[in-house]
């Protein structure tokens, strides 16, 4: 392993459960923090994010302790006590979230002491240990989650139909709020109440009823597992683990195995399946002409973190008949999960088997891709077998690389710096369709 | 001994006594030689904001051929998202080439906490200097680094003979400094000490022939920005410098060639020029931003001055203004008597507000990112040119307190920082970004492109007045009730 990584695809756990605490309803954090860490989340917001910083309490509004050396001397609780005091004065929250950070969690801040007393007192108040050091904004938004399922939301009598979604992290997912509602789309198909804690139709009354779900899915192979691992402890709910299902295929397989794991009649399932494609493929169609005579099939690499690259590299291959040619996975991952990942990419029903690399350094990522491509250059001569016309999926940081290689690109992984976003999604079949419009629309711009 | 001796730059809250919360009015600060607030002052409610380690990253990663190793936790270093566009479009507007900023990270984890983090940093600095053949390594220390001991200084020591880039170790633990200006001592503190050694390479570097200038950039400024100042610093006759964003580290050794050094906003450069002064006898002259029509002339008269070009400059100013005051005539019905809501940095808060003053705006409230006593004259310039007392806020961002002052007040247009625009949006008031380097803000060209953004914004603000209808600010009703500046804590003493 590197000893450091290259413009990291992410922020810290501090970051992650910043974006996530805004995310909630009327969601407030409170940091226990330096006076910066506010400010360096909104600007990797607005550089990283599709434009999206913030929400109701999100940049520079978030409350802090701003701890300084005097802290770092001599404890920082006494200015936190101060500071949420004055914080359930000033600002006007729904449930507030004490969040720490590298410096807090170093002296060692007893936080639970502080936040305690005021959930005794009915104060909605949690906290979480998100010292950046732990790890990045996934586990940030992993930890929020454990805090909550910890102390906010209680174990209640199973609801039969009911499912939590987790897997989508707010804002580092840059279409989290499409994706969201895409996934719930899809299961409200199967007539089931879904919990999605974080687009604008969720409450935090439903958020609260979490512990009574009959299923919790997991839309990721990474991302929300520990969360789905606490709420089996804490809760008893079973969870399942899947793609992010993109375009299609993969929805279909979403359908089957949530139909399964909740022994849904699997008539009604196939059934939702068939008029979905319908659906689907009747949107589809009135671009047939265009797709098969402008000759719009492309080599593709596809970077982005394991939820992103799995998918779209299977949606490409799958769905619409490119041929993803490379997939670099950006997070960091243990061997496990990247045999797991391994796995799955090697297991295309296409024919196309892409190049898979684990890396999360731009730079060798752009390397080995180039390699890849020089090494199918040919000979020279007349006659050369190339792979062009190409498309990079990535993120803003790949351009250089789609430059490079002659390619179409477009940003979808974290960071997005070149594109807005407001709740553009592209989960289910109809996230499918938001895929290839805004592919194939970067391929036409000049046309 | 000078600071740059020193391994650190020191607080600018003890060297300049600076400060970042007051509450009052004009009234107050304008002749009291910062008897108005407490260095150091704080607050028993605070909001986050930034700090020290936002704008160091702005500056270093302008710098071609240089990476940024940042020596911290993995979130440290990721606001270089946002900044990366200013670094693309600032390699392109001057060299025609788009160019990411390069930063990494060591991403200290639990295991670094406990057992030191110095080893991986030793690694990192060797591999990236193999893998990427920077001429500069940053070498940043994050909040971590401070806390656990790591010394960035004595690493880089160690490992300069091994490594063929120059390393400069910056300092930047957020929670040492509240006043996040000292980011640019930190950063001229690392290019001060490494870049503007005689070396065998540069020793032979001629002096230029013309009169020749460094006009500072820390970053507050885009190119367009820069052309102008250039325009007008070349209308006098003279060789203009640019320092030190976006400057070729080959060419860092010049700065000790120049004839004077021209700050464009003392909260920037004092650190720096007063080290040119000292160690290279270059003089300085470091007054205000140039923004504004009369600010713009009095910076000109102070070069000129310098120059011994008194009588051209005068003409030149006059030619100047002529040409400017006609241009601005179709915007002015439009703006008079509007009210205007100004918060920035000092410098280029106060300055702004000078000139919307100019432009026929009724200036009705001011807010300063922090205050220090360079600032002084030009409270007083705004003292005198608005003739009217209004409430007054030394806030490090703070947008609670901006909030309560916004519905006191009702501007008609607020302007405000990059990041700072969405409250007073959200409140339903018109507003132009009074900071964003890809705009133009300085010279005679700055006021004109700003009087036409105030001019577009006024037509039709319609985004925001519609958000405001159906988004609310996250502060409970009672805080409105309160006044804006409860929670800043009054010291024993005022001043000093």
């Amino acid at each position: 392993m590197s000893n450091f990584i290259e413009r990291p695809r992410f922020t810290c756990a501090l970051g992650g459960a910043m974006a996530t605490v805004t995310a909630l309803p009327k969601g407030v954090p409170i940091l226990h923090a330096p006076s910066g860490c506010a400010g360096n989340h909104a600007w990797t917001q607005a550089g990283g994010c599709g434009l999206q910083v913030g929400g109701y309490c999100g940049g520079l509004s978030i409350p802090g302790s701003n701890v300084q050396e005097k802290e770092v001397v001599f404890g920082g609780t006494e200015r936190l006590e101060e500071q949420i005091n004055n914080t359930l004065k000033v600002m006007d929250g729904d449930l507030y979230v004490v969040l720490t950070s590298c410096v807090t969690d170093i002296i060692g801040d007893d936080v639970a002491s502080v936040v305690r007393p005021l959930r005794d007192k009915g104060i909605d108040i949690i906290h979480a240990e998100t010292g950046g050091f732990k790890g990045n904004s996934y586990l940030g938004y992993e930890l929020v989650l454990e805090s909550l399922l910890g102390t906010y939301i209680s174990k209640g009598k199973t609801k039969k139909g009911s499912v939590n979604v987790w897997g989508i992290a707010p804002y580092f997912d840059v279409f989290w709020r499409g994706n969201l509602e895409g996934i719930r789309n899809l299961l409200r198909k199967l007539d089931l109440e879904v919990n999605t804690f974080f687009t604008i139709d969720d409450s935090l009354a439903g958020i609260q009823q979490a512990g009574s779900a009959e299923l919790n899915i997991v839309v990721s192979s990474v991302i929300g597992e520990k969360t789905a691992e606490i709420s089996r402890e804490i809760h008893g709910i079973p969870y399942l683990m899947t793609d992010l299902p993109i375009g299609p295929a993969a929805s279909d397989e979403f359908l089957r195995t949530v139909g399964s794991a909740l022994h849904l009649d699997q008539e009604f399932v196939e059934k939702v399946i068939v008029q979905e494609n319908l659906r689907y493929y009747q949107l589809l169609e009135p671009m047939t002409d265009c797709f098969n005579d402008m000759d719009l099939q492309r080599y593709a690499a596809v970077i982005g973190d394991s939820n992103y690259a799995v998918s779209i590299a299977r949606f490409l291959s799958e769905d619409l008949g490119w041929l993803p040619e490379v997939v670099a996975i950006t997070d960091v991952l243990d061997e496990e999960k990247q045999s797991f990942i391994m796995a799955r990419l090697t297991s295309l029903t296409s024919r196309v088997t892409p190049k898979i690399i684990f890396a999360d350094n731009s730079t060798e990522i752009a390397g080995q891709v180039k390699e890849h491509w020089a090494n199918q250059q040919g000979k020279g001569g007349k006659y050369n077998n190339p792979l062009t016309p190409a498309f990079v999926v990535g993120s803003s940081l790949d351009r250089p690389l789609a430059t490079d290689l002659g390619a179409a690109h477009l940003s979808v992984s974290f960071p997005v710096a070149n594109r807005a976003v407001i709740d553009r999604g592209y989960t289910g079949y109809h996230g499918g369709l938001r895929l290839i419009e805004d592919l194939i629309s970067t391929m036409i711009i000049n046309r | 001994m000078s600071n740059f001796e020193q391994k650190e730059p020191p607080r600018r809250e003890h060297r300049l006594h600076a400060c970042i919360a007051s509450g009052g009015t004009l009234a107050d600060m304008a002749n009291r030689k910062m008897k108005c607030c407490i260095p150091d002052g704080e607050r028993s409610f605070s909001q986050n904001s930034i700090c020290l380690l936002l704008p160091a990253l702005g500056m270093m990663n302008s710098i071609p051929n240089s990476v940024v190793l940042m020596h911290g936790a993995v979130g440290c270093g990721s606001s270089a998202h946002g900044g990366n566009a200013a670094v693309r479009a600032g390699n392109v507007h001057r060299w025609g080439a788009v160019k990411d900023g390069v930063w990494l990270s060591t991403a200290l984890d639990e295991r670094d906490v406990i057992c030191g983090g110095e080893e991986k940093l030793e690694e990192a600095i060797r591999e990236v200097d193999r893998r990427y053949s920077p001429t500069i390594i940053f070498v940043v220390a994050g909040c971590v680094p401070g806390i656990i001991g790591d010394d960035i200084d004595s690493v880089a020591q160690r490992l300069q003979s091994e490594v063929s880039a120059k390393l400069l170790p910056v300092h930047c633990e957020g929670f040492k400094t509240k006043i996040w200006a000292t980011a640019y001592d930190a950063v001229y503190h690392a290019l001060g000490r490494v870049m503007l050694q005689e070396t065998s390479e540069n020793i032979s570097t001629e002096k230029p022939k013309k009169p020749t200038v460094n006009l500072m950039n820390v970053s507050s400024m885009g190119r367009i920005d820069e052309v102008e100042l250039e325009r007008l610093l070349i209308a006098l006759g003279l060789n203009v410098n640019i320092f030190p964003v976006f400057a070729k580290p080959e060419k860092m050794y010049s700065m000790t060639h120049a004839d004077l050094s021209i700050s464009t906003c003392p909260t920037h450069d004092d650190y720096m020029l007063t080290y040119l002064k000292e160690k290279y006898n270059i003089p300085y002259i470091i007054k205000h931003m140039p923004i504004g029509i009369s600010n713009t002339g009095e910076w000109l008269r102070g070069v000129a001055e310098f120059f011994g070009l008194t009588n051209e400059v005068e003409e030149f100013i006059k030619e100047e203004e002529v040409e400017l005051k006609k241009a601005l005539e179709e915007f002015k019905p439009l703006f008079s008597g509007k009210k205007v809501f100004v918060s920035a940095g000092e410098f280029r808060a106060l300055s702004t507000a000078i000139l919307l003053a100019e432009l026929g705006f009724e200036v009705v409230a001011v807010r300063s990112y922090h205050h220090d006593e360079f600032a002084d004259t030009e409270y007083e310039k705004l003292a005198k040119i608005t003739a009217k007392d209004f409430p007054l806020n030394i806030a490090n961002c703070q947008p609670f307190e901006e909030a309560n002052l916004l519905r006191r007040v009702k501007p008609d247009i607020f302007l405000g920082h990059m990041n700072g625009n969405a409250t007073a949006a959200k409140l339903g008031v018109a507003t132009t970004v009074i900071y964003n380097v890809g705009l133009q803000f300085v010279g005679y060209q700055g006021a004109y492109q700003l009087a036409r953004r105030l001019h577009r914004q006024l037509t039709n603000p319609n985004f925001n007045q519609n958000i405001s209808k159906w988004v609310n600010l996250p502060y409970s009703q009672g805080w409105y009730d309160q006044d804006p500046f409860t929670y800043i804590k009054k010291g024993e003493a005022q001043g000093e």
